[in-house]
């Protein structure tokens, strides 16, 4: 137990090392954070750090009295939850015959999902489809894209094949069909990859933006991911005259800062408790050995 | 029987035959007046006996968002209200606007009215849009304004190699000066320069000695230090800029004859002596232009970070007296006038002066299109709606956007309730106001806090709508200090003869797309790095020439030109 | 977690009872097919095979269903949109195109010189993203594992996962603040004398702008998968090499590093084999760039983009697509491949 001079050393640089670290990773929120109770003309002089300079709430109040951004984020939930449900559901119910080696289809099914990881229908076709769907302007147009994660079907597909055969078949003699199994034994037992599909899922669809560019047209529509988007990206990169551009209000970047706070804050608060399960799912789903 | 039948039956076709083609005609053959199930014509209010809807596409700006109260009590409300025409409103935030048209017509989802197009050409190729010109005889007011105003020459620009035009621009009586350049008169005035005085002829060589003088003399009030910029400009950066150069490289240009900054289109410029095209900029002329913004730079003027920074940060260094001139437009003159009050310079400390801006090799105003953005009308429509439900439509997109009438409604609002004619003490003439209690940021008419803006609340003065028409017509907003600029333009420039149209086929479009498109961001990237002094103009400028001959210069002139002879 | 340890030692109990019962019926299985097989009419049997294995498999076929209609519709019928690289597509017509070009548009691109520096700059930005962000996600990872003290581990593996969840939008937000004429890089350069750098302008910079800000994004996260490797090390082996005099580094250098080698080589490979993609970078660069910086920031995915909706031709754009795609495909599963022989494990 005798540790080395040099070896004091290291523990001692490492923990400089990670303190800087984690400075690092933290800064430019304290960055935003400082610019969003600042006062827009101290931030143009340039004048705020990490510490807020002119200290105020009235960016806040504003940003959160303004209807759209509420309707926005108030979308994002809405999208975030029924998306999440439905793409577990799917998820789960595909990747666990997958699982099952017996099953001989799944040497041609497991290759047809994996093939669209590289290939996909490009911009027109894809939206061709939702199009012709009638899927423009709904919840459906926005979740059904991303529903079903390929990625994500083969982590569950990983995890749920080490999931002990004993507890099914013992499930099966007490006279459970497989429904009744999946349902009652596999997922109470898969609790972690279940957490972490929610997570991975739920962040998707949070901070999804282009979905919402593609198919939520309407203002009433738009998710907060997307309503950052329409007032942090300035340039137009369509073929308008700059003209058109030149007259955008000018959006302070108080505004922005605090707008972009708001909307990584649930994030940010939920996902350190659901630590614990995400990193377990990805060790136990992970590369398959 | 069988036969019987059959008699009966083609019987009945001649009759509906005969019908069809009698109302066809009644339909068509008026220019004002009745027709049938719906009221037209010149003057004259559209309306719609029976309730009829049509889809349209809207640019949604996020500086006056679309509000439900538009479709309720504000804009939309009140066309229909006048017209019996409900709009099937599908909106696109602005910034995105042309993409998210373009996909949905690309993929046969489009709108019947196409608004706020720039550029028709894409749309064009793929047979999604109408030639429009072969209906604009069943719109009056079009027509009207088309011939009391002389508009063939310029519709002449927009006529495609098939001898039509797919766009209903906006057409003006004049060609509007927009965009100029604003000074601090307090200032140049106790350096010793009066322009409204030198306005008049002054060049930008000239604007540069004033602008040397003024520096010094700042910088002998202490104003400012020996190395601080003067001029920092906006409309210029990456972002409304476009990477381009944005306004003022098109202003700029446009005096020395190059088409630069937002109006760099193809890079194109027509020689009406020789009747030839030649790609301006790697021409002599365009060297001179760059070498004159970068004399700006260059000389402790001009800051380089015009053609980077956001707007925000430009106003800002304006409003806090850092800088003493500024580009500005009738649209934002408010804005600026409100900000130096709210600045450092604050309210009273101050007098600004809109300026005619300087001349260069030529007196052209950068503006001489009379045309602007227009509408489109989607094939679908014409599909959808029968020949004669397409006509009725299109006399409705007449009216909306032609007529005096709609002009004023979707401008001022509805008088009595928004505006009301008041006798203007000066000229004696009917003038509009805004009632009391509303303010309008798109008409640049100021007001209270406590004052309904009523672009915000209702969607009038909305950009979709409220473009073109007469000088009078546009004029009626104006405050008094626009109006004077107007004047003054008018007296000291001119307008540039506009360029003839290149009537390219599909496939030409198609290879000229492929190589102007990184041809022109190149010479972008090349016309910043001149301007700012990152590359040298004298060392640098047969490289930057080579590179352009590289991406095809010469292949785009030789293939304009040929399509030029064709006409 | 501790529910799923609590079942595994309870099965472990049961398995030594049950495992002569199951024994037995797993004998009948293998003898009834056993039957089956010598039974002489193979090819009927096999038929038949399929039918029964239907049949008895039914319900969790059902599973699959209508994830698999889901792929068909959303994934697959787009897929078929392809076809208009090779056919002239015009707007408002067939979505299948209009007539036949052949290979038309892909020699166009093949000589359009934008297309190449989009190549180009695709590889050059992925390589140099790899040869930062390999090593320094490994070596992180190492670091991590040599903290003692629990606590402060985690609070240092919690703050670095941060920024892997938070939106690109966000990220491209922060970017443009942090680097823009009066954001607090340049007051830096600043108060060292220098001039104000307007970063998001100047094609240079892009890709050191793209490469610190993905590091910042993803190093936490990407140690992950190292950590959980490593924590299957067996102690036993830590403790015999003490035991043996081996200071701390040489435990790391000659345990911990050659015990985790697969994973290692699995996820080089794998990114390798993605060096071509630009899929991921997408709207990461998309809200990034501007045309001053097409020169070094314009990717493929993004040149797709510009060319497919500002000009208008989606037969060229869906081209350069496949052509992508198809590169993509070729090398991710060469890579698979080689990762599955040397090391036993891959994507699939």
């Amino acid at each position: 137990m005798r540790e080395s001079q040099g070896y004091r050393i290291f523990q001692g640089f490492n923990r400089v090392l990670m303190v800087l670290i984690c400075i690092a990773t933290l800064y430019p929120f304290l960055y935003l954070i400082a610019q969003s109770f600042s006062s827009e003309s101290a931030i143009i002089q340039g004048k705020v750090n990490i510490i807020p300079v002119e200290f105020n709430l009235t960016t806040y109040i504003s940003v959160l009295s303004q209807g759209d951004f509420l309707r926005s984020y108030k979308n994002t939930v809405v999208y975030a939850l029924c998306g999440t449900i439905a793409s577990l559901f799917f998820t789960s119910i595909v990747a666990y015959p997958l699982s099952k080696p017996h099953l001989r289809l799944n040497k041609f099914i497991t290759p047809f999902i994996i093939f669209t990881m590289y290939f996909g229908g490009g911009l027109i076709p894809n939206y061709v489809l939702m199009v012709n769907l009638g899927l423009k302007n709904t919840i459906a147009g926005f979740v059904l894209p991303g529903m079903i994660g390929t990625y994500y079907v083969l982590l569950m597909k990983a995890f749920f094949a080490g999931t002990p055969q004993e507890l099914e078949e013992a499930g099966e003699i007490d006279g459970l069909n497989k429904f009744g199994i999946f349902f009652r034994i596999v997922l109470p037992l898969s609790k972690p990859i279940i957490a972490t599909m929610v997570l991975f899922y739920a962040v998707g669809y949070w901070n999804n933006w282009f979905t919402s560019y593609l198919y939520l047209d309407e203002r009433p529509m738009w998710p907060v991911a997307y309503y950052l988007r329409t007032i942090i990206s300035g340039a137009s990169t369509s073929a308008d005259p700059g003209e058109v551009t030149a007259e955008k209000m000018q959006i302070g970047a108080n505004i922005k800062s605090c707008s972009m706070l708001l909307m990584a804050l649930p994030i940010i608060c939920v996902y350190p408790f659901v630590q614990k399960y995400y990193v377990q799912g990805m060790m136990l789903g992970g590369i398959k050995e | 029987m069988g036969k019987k039948l059959l008699c009966v039956l083609l019987a009945v076709l001649l009759v509906t035959a005969v019908f069809a083609a009698g109302k066809k005609d009644a339909a068509a053959s008026q220019s004002t007046g009745e027709a049938v199930g719906y009221t037209y014509g010149l003057d004259k209010t559209f309306y719609s006996e029976q309730p009829v809807t049509y889809s349209m596409f809207f640019s949604d700006a996020s500086w006056y968002p679309m509000k439900d109260e538009w479709k309720t009590e504000g804009v939309f409300a009140e066309i229909t209200k006048k017209t019996n025409v409900t709009l099937d409103i599908r909106s696109f935030d602005s910034g995105d606007y042309t993409n998210k048209i373009k996909l949905d017509i690309n993929a046969g989802n489009s709108a019947y009215i196409i608004p706020k197009v720039y550029e028709e050409g894409p749309f064009v190729d793929g047979g999604a849009v109408v030639a429009v010109s072969d209906y604009v005889q069943y719109m009056p007011n079009y027509m009207d304004f088309y011939t009391k105003y002389n508009m063939a020459n310029d519709l002449d620009t927009i006529v495609r190699s098939d001898g039509k035009y797919y766009r209903l621009p906006g057409m003006l009586e004049a060609a509007m000066q927009d965009y100029t350049i604003m000074i601090r008169d307090d200032i140049f005035k106790a350096a010793g320069y009066d322009v409204s005085k030198l306005e008049k002829d002054w060049t930008w060589e000239s604007l540069y000695d004033i602008l040397v003088g003024v520096k010094k003399y700042m910088v002998s009030k202490g104003m400012c230090e020996a190395d601080d910029y003067i001029w920092s400009d906006l409309w210029c950066g990456s972002e409304s800029g476009q990477g381009k150069g944005g306004n003022l490289l098109k202003l700029m240009g446009a005096s020395y004859g190059v088409p630069s900054g937002w109006a760099v289109g193809n890079g194109m410029q027509y020689n009406r002596d020789k009747d030839e095209w030649y790609f301006a900029s790697t021409s002599k002329d365009y060297k001179d232009f760059v070498t004159l913004v970068n004399k700006f730079v260059k000389g402790g003027i001009l800051d380089p970070e015009t053609f980077t920074q956001s707007d925000s940060v430009a106003t800002a260094k304006f409003y806090n007296g850092e800088t003493v001139l500024m580009s500005v437009n009738r649209g934002q003159y408010q804005t600026w006038i409100s900000g130096l009050d709210a600045g450092k310079v604050g309210k009273g400390n101050y007098s600004v002066y809109v300026t005619v801006y300087p001349k260069g090799t030529n007196k052209y105003a950068a503006e001489n299109s009379r045309l602007e953005n227009g509408v489109m009308i989607a094939e679908k429509a014409r599909k959808e709606l029968g020949e004669d439900g397409f006509i009725k439509m299109l006399r409705f997109v007449d009216w909306l956007w032609y007529s005096k009438e709609a002009y004023t409604l979707h401008k001022w609002g509805v008088e009595g309730k928004t505006f009301q004619y008041v006798t203007d003490a000066a000229t004696g003439l009917k003038v509009k106001k805004l009632m009391p209690g509303f303010k309008c940021g798109g008409l640049g008419i100021g007001g209270a806090e406590t004052d309904e803006d009523i672009r915000l609340k209702w969607g009038f003065a909305g950009g979709n709508f409220y473009y073109g028409h007469t000088v009078a017509e546009m004029g009626d907003n104006f405050i008094p200090v626009i109006q004077d600029y107007y004047a003054r333009l008018g007296k000291y420039r001119e307008s540039r003869p506009v360029n003839p149209p290149v009537k390219s086929t599909e496939d030409e479009n198609e290879q000229l797309n492929l190589w102007t498109t990184p041809l022109i961001d190149n010479v972008n990237a090349w016309t910043l790095q001149f301007v700012t002094g990152q590359k040298d103009i004298s060392k640098d400028w047969d490289a930057y020439v080579a590179s352009c001959k590289n991406l095809n210069s010469e292949k785009v002139v030789a293939l304009i030109n040929e399509i030029n002879k064709r006409k | 977690m501790i529910v799923y340890r609590k079942i595994l030692i309870i099965e472990r109990k049961f398995k030594i009872k049950g495992t002569a019962q199951n024994m037995d019926t797993k004998n009948q299985k293998m003898q009834n097919q056993g039957n089956q097989l010598t039974s002489g009419r193979g090819a009927i049997n096999r038929r038949m095979g399929m039918a029964k294995h239907l049949k008895q498999n039914w319900q969790l076929y059902s599973f699959m269903l209508v994830p698999i209609v889901y792929y068909i519709i959303f994934r697959y019928v787009p897929m078929a949109g392809n076809i208009i690289g090779f056919r002239r597509y015009r707007a408002g017509s067939s979505i299948f195109g209009d007539e036949w070009s052949g290979l038309k548009y892909f020699k166009q691109f093949i000589s359009d010189q934008s297309f190449w520096r989009a190549f180009r700059n695709t590889l050059s930005l992925n390589i140099v993203y790899l040869l930062f962000r390999f090593p320094m996600t490994l070596i992180f990872a190492l670091l991590l594992n040599e903290i003692r003290n629990i606590h402060w581990k985690k609070f240092v593996q919690t703050v670095s996962y941060l920024p892997h969840f938070i939106s690109v939008v966000i990220v491209t937000g922060m970017i443009r603040e942090l680097i823009s004429a009066n954001g607090p890089l340049n007051r830096i350069i600043t108060y060292f004398g220098g001039d104000v750098t307007y970063f998001i302008a100047l094609p240079e910079w892009f890709m050191t702008i793209f490469v610190v800000s993905g590091l910042w994004q993803s190093l936490g996260w990407g140690t992950i998968l190292y950590l959980a490797a490593m924590s299957n090390i067996s102690p036993n082996l830590y403790e015999a090499a003490e035991i043996d005099g081996a200071n701390h580094f040489q435990r790391v250098w000659h345990i911990t590093i050659p015990s985790i080698l697969p994973t290692i080589t699995t996820l080089l490979i794998l990114d390798v084999g993605g060096l071509v993609g630009s899929g991921m970078a997408f709207e990461k660069v998309y809200l990034l760039y501007n045309p001053m910086i097409y020169e070094t920031a314009d990717i493929i995915s993004t040149y797709v983009f510009r060319m497919g909706l500002d000009s208008g031709n989606y037969s060229y754009a869906t081209g350069v697509g496949l052509f992508e795609g198809l590169i993509n495909l070729v090398l991710l599963t060469i890579a698979n491949v080689t990762s599955k022989r040397i090391t036993n494990s891959g994507l699939w």
